[in-house]
Protein backbone atom coordinates (compact mmCIF):
# COMPACT_ATOMS: atom_id res chain seq x y z
CA UNK A 1 0.00 0.00 0.00
CA UNK A 2 2.87 2.49 0.83
CA UNK A 3 5.16 3.35 -1.51
CA UNK A 4 9.07 4.02 -0.84
CA UNK A 5 10.01 7.50 -0.40
CA UNK A 6 13.21 7.19 0.94
CA UNK A 7 15.84 4.35 0.20
CA UNK A 8 16.85 3.30 2.98
CA UNK A 9 18.64 -0.11 2.18
CA UNK A 10 21.95 0.87 1.82
CA UNK A 11 21.31 2.20 5.49
CA UNK A 12 19.87 -0.51 6.78
CA UNK A 13 22.77 -3.37 5.18
CA UNK A 14 25.09 -0.78 6.96
CA UNK A 15 24.12 -0.76 10.28
CA UNK A 16 23.02 -4.88 10.66
CA UNK A 17 26.85 -5.38 9.15
CA UNK A 18 28.02 -3.06 12.11
CA UNK A 19 25.85 -4.91 14.49
CA UNK A 20 26.61 -8.26 13.00
CA UNK A 21 30.77 -6.72 13.44
CA UNK A 22 30.55 -5.80 16.87
CA UNK A 23 28.18 -9.12 17.80
CA UNK A 24 30.88 -11.27 16.89
CA UNK A 25 33.14 -9.63 19.68
CA UNK A 26 30.84 -8.04 22.25
CA UNK A 27 28.41 -10.45 23.96
CA UNK A 28 24.90 -9.12 24.92
CA UNK A 29 24.86 -5.23 25.06
CA UNK A 30 22.39 -4.84 22.16
CA UNK A 31 21.18 -1.54 23.28
CA UNK A 32 24.33 -0.21 23.75
CA UNK A 33 25.57 -1.52 20.39
CA UNK A 34 22.31 -0.13 18.97
CA UNK A 35 23.11 3.55 20.71
CA UNK A 36 26.36 3.68 19.18
CA UNK A 37 25.32 3.43 15.53
CA UNK A 38 22.37 5.63 16.38
CA UNK A 39 25.17 8.34 17.55
CA UNK A 40 26.76 7.99 14.64
CA UNK A 41 24.11 7.96 12.20
CA UNK A 42 22.73 11.25 14.12
CA UNK A 43 26.25 12.80 13.85
CA UNK A 44 26.53 13.08 17.82
CA UNK A 45 29.52 12.29 20.37
CA UNK A 46 28.60 9.30 22.86
CA UNK A 47 29.38 8.92 26.18
CA UNK A 48 29.94 5.78 27.91
CA UNK A 49 29.33 5.35 31.34
CA UNK A 50 29.87 1.85 33.71
CA UNK A 51 32.22 -0.25 36.16
CA UNK A 52 35.75 -0.86 34.92
CA UNK A 53 35.42 -3.75 32.69
CA UNK A 54 32.16 -3.99 31.07
CA UNK A 55 33.51 -3.53 27.78
CA UNK A 56 33.08 0.33 27.22
CA UNK A 57 36.16 1.01 25.22
CA UNK A 58 36.18 -2.15 23.60
CA UNK A 59 32.58 -1.26 22.41
CA UNK A 60 34.15 2.39 21.43
CA UNK A 61 37.08 0.80 19.62
CA UNK A 62 35.03 -1.62 17.74
CA UNK A 63 32.68 0.88 16.03
CA UNK A 64 35.40 2.90 15.18
CA UNK A 65 37.38 -0.14 13.41
CA UNK A 66 34.26 -0.69 11.45
CA UNK A 67 34.09 2.27 9.88
CA UNK A 68 37.03 3.03 7.01
CA UNK A 69 38.07 6.61 9.09
CA UNK A 70 41.11 7.55 10.86
CA UNK A 71 40.97 6.77 14.27
CA UNK A 72 42.32 8.26 17.53
CA UNK A 73 42.91 7.34 21.23
CA UNK A 74 43.68 9.65 23.89
CA UNK A 75 44.23 8.36 27.50
CA UNK A 76 42.16 11.21 30.05
CA UNK A 77 44.50 11.38 33.17
CA UNK A 78 44.92 13.69 35.77
CA UNK A 79 47.46 15.68 34.56
CA UNK A 80 46.67 16.17 30.67
CA UNK A 81 47.04 19.60 29.61
CA UNK A 82 44.82 21.04 26.81
CA UNK A 83 47.67 21.45 24.33
CA UNK A 84 47.89 17.68 24.65
CA UNK A 85 44.76 17.41 23.15
CA UNK A 86 44.13 19.86 20.87
CA UNK A 87 48.12 20.64 19.83
CA UNK A 88 50.58 23.40 20.07
CA UNK A 89 52.88 25.96 18.41
CA UNK A 90 56.53 24.74 17.85
CA UNK A 91 59.25 27.31 17.18
CA UNK A 92 61.02 25.77 14.01
CA UNK A 93 64.78 27.42 14.19
CA UNK A 94 64.90 26.35 10.05
CA UNK A 95 62.18 28.73 8.83
CA UNK A 96 62.34 31.40 12.29
CA UNK A 97 58.59 30.63 12.91
CA UNK A 98 56.52 29.06 14.73
CA UNK A 99 54.50 25.86 13.53
CA UNK A 100 51.42 24.30 14.53
CA UNK A 101 51.63 20.58 15.65
CA UNK A 102 48.29 18.96 15.42
CA UNK A 103 47.05 17.06 18.68
CA UNK A 104 45.67 13.51 18.80
CA UNK A 105 41.85 15.45 18.00
CA UNK A 106 42.39 15.57 14.69
CA UNK A 107 40.84 12.57 13.66
CA UNK A 108 37.14 11.11 12.53
CA UNK A 109 36.69 9.28 15.52
CA UNK A 110 38.31 10.04 18.27
CA UNK A 111 38.22 7.45 21.68
CA UNK A 112 38.27 9.78 24.89
CA UNK A 113 39.10 7.07 27.44
CA UNK A 114 38.37 7.82 31.30
CA UNK A 115 37.07 11.28 30.27
CA UNK A 116 36.15 11.84 33.71
CA UNK A 117 39.93 11.79 35.11
CA UNK A 118 41.33 14.88 33.66
CA UNK A 119 40.71 17.99 35.61
CA UNK A 120 37.51 21.22 34.21
CA UNK A 121 40.57 22.79 32.72
CA UNK A 122 41.18 20.05 29.89
CA UNK A 123 37.58 19.31 29.80
CA UNK A 124 36.86 23.00 28.15
CA UNK A 125 39.61 22.43 25.41
CA UNK A 126 36.56 19.74 24.08
CA UNK A 127 33.75 22.63 24.40
CA UNK A 128 34.89 23.88 20.59
CA UNK A 129 35.63 20.84 19.46
CA UNK A 130 32.50 19.01 20.18
CA UNK A 131 29.70 21.87 19.55
CA UNK A 132 31.69 23.51 16.20
CA UNK A 133 33.55 20.73 15.09
CA UNK A 134 36.79 23.55 14.81
CA UNK A 135 39.34 24.52 17.34
CA UNK A 136 40.82 27.66 17.51
CA UNK A 137 44.72 28.00 18.43
CA UNK A 138 46.69 30.82 18.18
CA UNK A 139 44.05 33.18 16.32
CA UNK A 140 43.84 30.43 13.33
CA UNK A 141 40.93 28.01 12.97
CA UNK A 142 40.93 24.34 12.22
CA UNK A 143 38.33 22.97 10.80
CA UNK A 144 37.70 18.81 11.06
CA UNK A 145 37.10 16.48 8.97
CA UNK A 146 33.64 14.97 8.50
CA UNK A 147 32.51 12.58 9.87
CA UNK A 148 33.87 14.12 13.30
CA UNK A 149 32.89 11.64 16.39
CA UNK A 150 33.70 11.88 19.79
CA UNK A 151 33.38 8.45 22.08
CA UNK A 152 34.18 8.82 25.38
CA UNK A 153 34.25 6.49 28.44
CA UNK A 154 33.92 7.42 32.05
CA UNK A 155 33.34 5.26 35.56
CA UNK A 156 30.75 6.61 37.75
CA UNK A 157 31.41 9.69 39.57
CA UNK A 158 31.56 7.73 42.70
CA UNK A 159 34.97 5.85 41.69
CA UNK A 160 38.23 6.76 42.97
CA UNK A 161 39.60 10.28 40.78
CA UNK A 162 37.28 10.83 38.79
CA UNK A 163 35.72 14.66 38.33
CA UNK A 164 32.19 15.60 37.43
CA UNK A 165 32.01 16.57 34.14
CA UNK A 166 31.31 20.47 33.21
CA UNK A 167 27.38 20.31 32.62
CA UNK A 168 28.59 22.69 29.02
CA UNK A 169 30.63 19.38 28.03
CA UNK A 170 27.76 17.10 29.36
CA UNK A 171 25.44 19.13 26.79
CA UNK A 172 27.38 18.56 24.20
CA UNK A 173 27.02 14.24 24.08
CA UNK A 174 24.09 13.03 22.04
CA UNK A 175 23.93 10.42 24.79
CA UNK A 176 25.05 9.26 27.59
CA UNK A 177 25.12 5.03 27.81
CA UNK A 178 25.14 3.43 30.55
CA UNK A 179 26.93 0.33 30.25
CA UNK A 180 25.80 -2.74 32.50
CA UNK A 181 26.72 -5.58 33.46
CA UNK A 182 26.14 -8.71 31.97
CA UNK A 183 23.64 -11.49 32.63
CA UNK A 184 24.77 -14.84 33.59
CA UNK A 185 24.40 -16.56 30.31
CA UNK A 186 26.04 -13.61 28.69
CA UNK A 187 29.22 -13.85 31.25
CA UNK A 188 29.16 -17.54 30.73
CA UNK A 189 29.06 -16.91 26.56
CA UNK A 190 32.25 -14.02 27.06
CA UNK A 191 34.53 -16.70 28.75
CA UNK A 192 33.52 -19.78 26.51
CA UNK A 193 34.37 -17.14 23.35
CA UNK A 194 37.30 -15.67 24.60
CA UNK A 195 39.42 -18.00 27.19
CA UNK A 196 41.09 -19.35 24.61
CA UNK A 197 41.99 -16.31 21.99
CA UNK A 198 43.59 -13.18 22.44
CA UNK A 199 41.24 -10.48 22.29
CA UNK A 200 44.17 -8.36 19.99
CA UNK A 201 43.89 -11.24 17.57
CA UNK A 202 39.91 -10.67 17.28
CA UNK A 203 40.13 -7.01 17.45
CA UNK A 204 42.62 -7.11 14.67
CA UNK A 205 40.40 -9.30 12.42
CA UNK A 206 37.85 -6.75 12.06
CA UNK A 207 37.45 -4.94 8.72
CA UNK A 208 35.44 -1.77 7.98
CA UNK A 209 32.20 -1.66 6.76
CA UNK A 210 31.34 1.41 6.43
CA UNK A 211 33.58 4.18 4.64
CA UNK A 212 33.53 7.81 5.10
CA UNK A 213 31.28 8.61 1.99
CA UNK A 214 28.69 6.02 3.40
CA UNK A 215 28.45 7.54 6.73
CA UNK A 216 28.04 11.39 5.29
CA UNK A 217 25.23 10.11 2.77
CA UNK A 218 23.67 7.96 5.70
CA UNK A 219 23.57 11.08 7.90
CA UNK A 220 22.06 13.10 5.18
CA UNK A 221 19.33 10.97 4.31
CA UNK A 222 18.54 11.02 8.08
CA UNK A 223 18.65 14.76 8.53
CA UNK A 224 15.72 14.27 5.99
CA UNK A 225 13.56 12.19 8.04
CA UNK A 226 9.98 13.12 8.44
CA UNK A 227 8.20 13.94 11.65
CA UNK A 228 5.01 14.52 12.35
CA UNK A 229 4.63 18.29 14.26
CA UNK A 230 2.38 16.36 16.88
CA UNK A 231 5.71 14.55 17.78
CA UNK A 232 7.60 17.56 17.67
CA UNK A 233 5.38 18.85 20.24
CA UNK A 234 5.47 15.98 22.13
CA UNK A 235 9.48 16.61 22.29
CA UNK A 236 9.05 19.91 23.31
CA UNK A 237 6.62 19.44 26.14
CA UNK A 238 9.13 16.29 27.79
CA UNK A 239 11.78 19.06 27.07
CA UNK A 240 10.09 21.87 28.81
CA UNK A 241 8.74 19.45 31.79
CA UNK A 242 12.50 18.85 32.97
CA UNK A 243 12.53 22.70 33.48
CA UNK A 244 9.54 23.09 35.66
CA UNK A 245 9.71 19.74 37.59
CA UNK A 246 10.31 20.33 41.32
CA UNK A 247 12.19 16.99 41.28
CA UNK A 248 15.25 18.90 39.45
CA UNK A 249 17.41 21.09 39.93
CA UNK A 250 18.50 21.84 36.13
CA UNK A 251 16.49 21.34 33.21
CA UNK A 252 17.37 19.81 29.70
CA UNK A 253 18.83 22.26 27.01
CA UNK A 254 16.97 23.27 23.58
CA UNK A 255 19.88 21.49 22.40
CA UNK A 256 18.67 18.70 24.53
CA UNK A 257 15.79 18.73 22.51
CA UNK A 258 17.13 18.96 18.92
CA UNK A 259 18.81 15.94 19.92
CA UNK A 260 16.31 14.06 20.99
CA UNK A 261 14.83 14.57 17.42
CA UNK A 262 17.85 14.04 15.44
CA UNK A 263 18.07 10.64 17.57
CA UNK A 264 14.60 9.67 16.82
CA UNK A 265 15.13 9.72 13.25
CA UNK A 266 18.37 7.52 13.47
CA UNK A 267 15.88 5.07 15.28
CA UNK A 268 13.63 5.19 12.88
CA UNK A 269 15.86 5.13 10.15
CA UNK A 270 17.15 1.73 12.05
CA UNK A 271 13.91 0.45 11.85
CA UNK A 272 13.21 0.66 8.08
CA UNK A 273 11.25 3.65 8.82
CA UNK A 274 11.27 6.97 7.34
CA UNK A 275 9.18 8.82 9.88
CA UNK A 276 9.53 9.14 13.72
CA UNK A 277 6.65 7.76 15.75
CA UNK A 278 6.16 8.13 19.24
CA UNK A 279 8.42 5.49 20.53
CA UNK A 280 11.29 6.18 18.63
CA UNK A 281 11.15 9.30 20.89
CA UNK A 282 10.37 7.20 24.14
CA UNK A 283 13.46 4.69 23.25
CA UNK A 284 15.94 8.04 23.01
CA UNK A 285 14.61 9.95 26.28
CA UNK A 286 16.74 8.86 28.70
CA UNK A 287 19.87 8.74 27.25
CA UNK A 288 19.58 12.25 25.66
CA UNK A 289 18.25 13.43 29.03
CA UNK A 290 19.96 11.82 31.98
CA UNK A 291 23.52 13.45 31.39
CA UNK A 292 21.70 16.92 30.85
CA UNK A 293 19.51 17.38 33.97
CA UNK A 294 20.53 17.64 37.77
CA UNK A 295 18.13 16.52 40.63
CA UNK A 296 17.92 18.83 43.30
CA UNK A 297 20.20 17.34 46.45
CA UNK A 298 16.95 16.30 48.74
CA UNK A 299 15.87 14.21 45.61
CA UNK A 300 19.37 13.07 45.03
CA UNK A 301 19.78 12.19 48.99
CA UNK A 302 16.33 10.69 48.73
CA UNK A 303 17.76 7.91 46.35
CA UNK A 304 15.97 9.22 43.15
CA UNK A 305 17.68 9.09 39.87
CA UNK A 306 17.96 11.32 36.96
CA UNK A 307 16.54 7.96 35.17
CA UNK A 308 13.23 7.98 37.71
CA UNK A 309 12.31 11.67 36.82
CA UNK A 310 12.48 11.16 33.12
CA UNK A 311 10.19 7.95 33.38
CA UNK A 312 7.65 9.82 35.46
CA UNK A 313 7.50 12.78 33.21
CA UNK A 314 7.09 10.56 30.29
CA UNK A 315 4.45 8.44 31.81
CA UNK A 316 2.65 11.54 32.44
CA UNK A 317 2.29 13.28 29.12
CA UNK A 318 -0.07 12.39 26.37
CA UNK A 319 1.44 9.82 23.41
CA UNK A 320 0.19 12.52 20.40
CA UNK A 321 -2.14 10.07 18.48
CA UNK B 1 45.12 19.22 130.90
CA UNK B 2 42.93 15.82 131.05
CA UNK B 3 40.27 18.06 131.86
CA UNK B 4 40.98 20.39 129.17
CA UNK B 5 41.08 17.82 126.25
CA UNK B 6 37.37 16.59 127.42
CA UNK B 7 36.17 20.02 128.09
CA UNK B 8 36.56 20.78 123.84
CA UNK B 9 35.54 17.18 123.24
CA UNK B 10 32.24 16.71 124.87
CA UNK B 11 29.26 16.98 123.28
CA UNK B 12 27.34 20.47 123.92
CA UNK B 13 24.18 19.92 125.70
CA UNK B 14 21.38 22.05 124.64
CA UNK B 15 18.27 23.10 126.55
CA UNK B 16 15.25 22.28 125.38
CA UNK B 17 13.40 26.04 123.85
CA UNK B 18 9.75 26.32 124.80
CA UNK B 19 7.81 27.94 121.74
CA UNK B 20 4.70 29.14 122.10
CA UNK B 21 1.88 31.19 119.86
CA UNK B 22 0.62 34.35 121.14
CA UNK B 23 -2.48 35.44 120.60
CA UNK B 24 -3.24 38.87 118.66
CA UNK B 25 -5.64 40.16 120.40
CA UNK B 26 -5.67 43.77 119.02
CA UNK B 27 -9.23 45.52 117.41
CA UNK B 28 -9.81 44.98 114.26
CA UNK B 29 -12.32 47.74 112.35
CA UNK B 30 -14.09 46.80 109.56
CA UNK B 31 -13.77 49.59 107.31
CA UNK B 32 -16.23 49.90 103.95
CA UNK B 33 -16.09 51.83 101.04
CA UNK B 34 -18.45 55.02 101.00
CA UNK B 35 -21.26 53.95 98.56
CA UNK B 36 -22.03 57.46 97.53
CA UNK B 37 -18.25 58.53 96.95
CA UNK B 38 -18.64 55.02 94.65
CA UNK B 39 -21.74 56.39 93.01
CA UNK B 40 -20.14 60.03 92.78
CA UNK B 41 -17.03 58.24 90.90
CA UNK B 42 -19.02 56.32 88.47
CA UNK B 43 -20.97 59.38 87.28
CA UNK B 44 -17.88 60.76 86.39
CA UNK B 45 -17.18 59.72 82.68
CA UNK B 46 -13.22 59.69 83.47
CA UNK B 47 -14.53 56.55 84.99
CA UNK B 48 -16.72 55.23 82.11
CA UNK B 49 -14.38 52.23 80.32
CA UNK B 50 -17.05 51.45 78.47
CA UNK B 51 -17.14 51.43 74.95
CA UNK B 52 -20.32 53.42 73.20
CA UNK B 53 -20.37 52.87 70.01
CA UNK B 54 -21.06 55.74 68.08
CA UNK B 55 -24.97 55.90 66.23
CA UNK B 56 -23.15 56.05 62.85
CA UNK B 57 -21.14 53.16 62.54
CA UNK B 58 -22.17 50.91 59.39
CA UNK B 59 -23.28 47.02 59.95
CA UNK B 60 -19.59 45.78 59.50
CA UNK B 61 -18.04 47.81 61.41
CA UNK B 62 -20.78 47.25 64.35
CA UNK B 63 -20.20 43.35 63.40
CA UNK B 64 -16.19 43.71 63.84
CA UNK B 65 -16.95 45.61 67.36
CA UNK B 66 -18.98 42.50 68.22
CA UNK B 67 -16.53 39.97 67.29
CA UNK B 68 -13.39 41.56 68.97
CA UNK B 69 -15.63 41.71 72.16
CA UNK B 70 -16.91 38.12 71.94
CA UNK B 71 -13.07 37.53 71.44
CA UNK B 72 -11.74 39.09 73.88
CA UNK B 73 -14.80 37.64 76.11
CA UNK B 74 -13.12 34.65 75.17
CA UNK B 75 -9.79 35.01 75.92
CA UNK B 76 -10.83 36.39 79.19
CA UNK B 77 -12.22 33.01 80.08
CA UNK B 78 -9.69 30.84 82.16
CA UNK B 79 -10.37 27.64 80.12
CA UNK B 80 -11.05 28.29 76.78
CA UNK B 81 -8.60 31.19 77.00
CA UNK B 82 -5.77 29.09 77.33
CA UNK B 83 -7.06 26.96 74.98
CA UNK B 84 -7.12 29.52 72.41
CA UNK B 85 -3.71 31.08 73.35
CA UNK B 86 -2.12 27.43 72.53
CA UNK B 87 -3.92 26.74 69.88
CA UNK B 88 -3.04 30.33 68.05
CA UNK B 89 0.63 29.43 69.33
CA UNK B 90 0.52 26.14 66.92
CA UNK B 91 -1.15 27.39 64.40
CA UNK B 92 1.60 30.21 64.07
CA UNK B 93 4.33 27.99 64.80
CA UNK B 94 2.85 25.68 61.98
CA UNK B 95 2.46 28.65 59.18
CA UNK B 96 6.30 29.72 60.36
CA UNK B 97 7.16 25.95 59.51
CA UNK B 98 5.49 25.64 56.34
CA UNK B 99 6.55 28.95 54.34
CA UNK B 100 10.62 28.40 55.21
CA UNK B 101 9.58 24.36 53.68
CA UNK B 102 8.18 26.19 50.74
CA UNK B 103 11.01 29.01 50.85
CA UNK B 104 13.37 25.84 50.98
CA UNK B 105 11.80 24.04 48.05
CA UNK B 106 11.55 21.42 50.21
CA UNK B 107 8.84 18.33 49.07
CA UNK B 108 6.29 18.21 51.95
CA UNK B 109 6.59 14.39 51.84
CA UNK B 110 10.29 14.08 52.36
CA UNK B 111 9.33 12.94 55.81
CA UNK B 112 7.83 10.24 54.91
CA UNK B 113 10.47 8.82 52.64
CA UNK B 114 8.60 8.46 49.49
CA UNK B 115 9.01 11.29 46.39
CA UNK B 116 5.57 12.55 45.49
CA UNK B 117 4.59 12.00 41.78
CA UNK B 118 5.81 14.52 39.51
CA UNK B 119 3.01 17.51 39.02
CA UNK B 120 2.39 17.64 34.69
CA UNK B 121 0.80 20.60 33.70
CA UNK B 122 -0.21 18.60 30.49
CA UNK B 123 -3.15 16.72 31.76
CA UNK B 124 -5.29 17.78 29.63
CA UNK B 125 -6.38 15.11 27.38
CA UNK B 126 -6.50 15.92 23.32
CA UNK B 127 -9.36 13.65 22.83
CA UNK B 128 -11.03 11.80 25.28
CA UNK B 129 -11.90 8.51 22.88
CA UNK B 130 -15.19 7.57 24.89
CA UNK B 131 -16.40 11.39 24.07
CA UNK B 132 -15.91 11.03 20.37
CA UNK B 133 -18.69 10.88 18.31
CA UNK B 134 -16.65 8.63 15.53
CA UNK B 135 -19.73 7.49 13.13
CA UNK B 136 -20.16 10.88 12.75
CA UNK B 137 -16.44 12.69 12.72
CA UNK B 138 -15.85 9.55 10.24
CA UNK B 139 -19.06 10.75 7.80
CA UNK B 140 -17.62 14.25 7.94
CA UNK B 141 -14.01 13.32 7.18
CA UNK B 142 -14.80 10.76 4.17
CA UNK B 143 -17.34 13.58 2.92
CA UNK B 144 -14.29 16.34 3.12
CA UNK B 145 -11.94 13.63 1.36
CA UNK B 146 -9.94 14.12 4.93
CA UNK B 147 -9.00 10.06 4.57
CA UNK B 148 -6.09 10.70 6.74
CA UNK B 149 -8.11 11.78 9.85
CA UNK B 150 -10.53 9.34 8.67
CA UNK B 151 -7.88 6.45 9.48
CA UNK B 152 -7.46 8.23 12.48
CA UNK B 153 -11.06 7.76 13.94
CA UNK B 154 -10.67 4.12 12.90
CA UNK B 155 -7.82 3.62 15.13
CA UNK B 156 -9.13 5.41 17.89
CA UNK B 157 -12.15 3.39 17.17
CA UNK B 158 -10.64 0.08 17.29
CA UNK B 159 -8.83 1.61 20.82
CA UNK B 160 -12.22 1.92 22.39
CA UNK B 161 -13.78 -1.64 21.31
CA UNK B 162 -11.09 -3.23 22.27
CA UNK B 163 -11.24 -0.79 25.54
CA UNK B 164 -15.21 -1.30 26.54
CA UNK B 165 -14.38 -5.23 25.87
CA UNK B 166 -11.60 -5.20 28.71
CA UNK B 167 -9.27 -6.33 26.29
CA UNK B 168 -6.89 -3.41 26.77
CA UNK B 169 -6.26 -0.31 29.29
CA UNK B 170 -6.81 2.41 27.35
CA UNK B 171 -4.86 5.41 28.91
CA UNK B 172 -3.69 8.46 27.39
CA UNK B 173 0.33 7.96 27.94
CA UNK B 174 0.76 4.37 26.61
CA UNK B 175 2.38 3.93 23.50
CA UNK B 176 0.42 2.18 20.71
CA UNK B 177 3.08 -0.75 21.09
CA UNK B 178 2.14 -1.27 24.64
CA UNK B 179 -1.43 -1.72 23.34
CA UNK B 180 -0.57 -4.37 21.01
CA UNK B 181 1.39 -6.55 23.93
CA UNK B 182 -1.85 -5.76 26.03
CA UNK B 183 -3.92 -8.49 23.88
CA UNK B 184 -3.44 -11.77 24.91
CA UNK B 185 -5.12 -13.43 21.78
CA UNK B 186 -1.83 -14.02 19.05
CA UNK B 187 -4.72 -13.92 16.33
CA UNK B 188 -6.30 -10.31 17.54
CA UNK B 189 -2.12 -8.98 18.33
CA UNK B 190 -1.11 -10.13 14.81
CA UNK B 191 -4.03 -8.25 13.30
CA UNK B 192 -3.70 -4.96 15.27
CA UNK B 193 0.00 -4.98 15.19
CA UNK B 194 -0.86 -4.65 10.86
CA UNK B 195 -3.54 -2.34 11.69
CA UNK B 196 -1.40 -0.57 14.06
CA UNK B 197 1.38 -0.14 11.15
CA UNK B 198 -0.73 1.18 8.68
CA UNK B 199 -1.64 3.77 11.16
CA UNK B 200 1.22 4.93 11.77
CA UNK B 201 2.41 5.10 8.36
CA UNK B 202 -0.53 7.37 7.64
CA UNK B 203 -0.62 9.30 10.43
CA UNK B 204 2.77 9.79 11.94
CA UNK B 205 4.49 9.29 8.22
CA UNK B 206 1.83 11.25 6.33
CA UNK B 207 1.86 9.18 3.60
CA UNK B 208 -0.61 9.74 1.05
CA UNK B 209 -4.43 7.99 0.65
CA UNK B 210 -6.82 8.02 -1.63
CA UNK B 211 -10.51 7.00 -1.20
CA UNK B 212 -10.15 3.87 -2.58
CA UNK B 213 -7.38 2.58 -0.20
CA UNK B 214 -9.11 4.22 2.57
CA UNK B 215 -11.80 2.13 1.41
CA UNK B 216 -9.22 -1.16 2.13
CA UNK B 217 -8.30 0.35 5.19
CA UNK B 218 -11.39 0.54 6.67
CA UNK B 219 -12.66 -2.79 5.62
CA UNK B 220 -9.84 -4.03 7.88
CA UNK B 221 -10.60 -1.79 10.65
CA UNK B 222 -14.34 -3.04 10.07
CA UNK B 223 -13.05 -7.15 10.02
CA UNK B 224 -10.97 -6.55 13.37
CA UNK B 225 -13.76 -4.75 15.26
CA UNK B 226 -16.42 -7.34 14.23
CA UNK B 227 -13.65 -10.38 15.05
CA UNK B 228 -14.08 -9.24 19.20
CA UNK B 229 -17.72 -9.36 19.43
Amino acid sequence: MFNKRTDLTQLNTAVEQIRETLGKIIVGQKDTIDFLIAGLLADGHILLEGVPGVAKTLSAKLVAKSIDASFSRIQFTPDLMPSDVLGTSVFDPRNAAFEYRKGPIFGHIILVDEINRAPAKTQSALFEVMEERQITVDGHTYLMDEPFMVLATQNPIEQEGTYRLPEAQLDRFLFKIEVKYPSLEEETAILLNQHQHRLDDSLKAVQPVLSIDQVKSCRAIIKGLHVEPKLIEYVAKITHETRNNKSLYLGASPRASLAMVNAAKAFAAMQGRDFVTPEDIIKVATPVLTHRIMLTPDKEMEGLTTNDVIAQIIQKIEIPR
Amino acid sequence: MLWTISGFTAPAVQKPVQKQLRMDSSKLILRNFDAEKIKAYTEQTEFSYKETPPDQDSLWARFWRWFWNWFTGVLENKTSGTFIKYGIIVALAALVAYIIIKAMGLDLKIFTGKSKMVEIPYSESLENIHEINFSGELDKAIATGNYRLGVRLLYLHALKVMNDHQLINWQPEKTNQIYIEELTDPVKRKHFGELTTQFEYIWYGEFFINKESFAEVKKDFDTFNGRRT
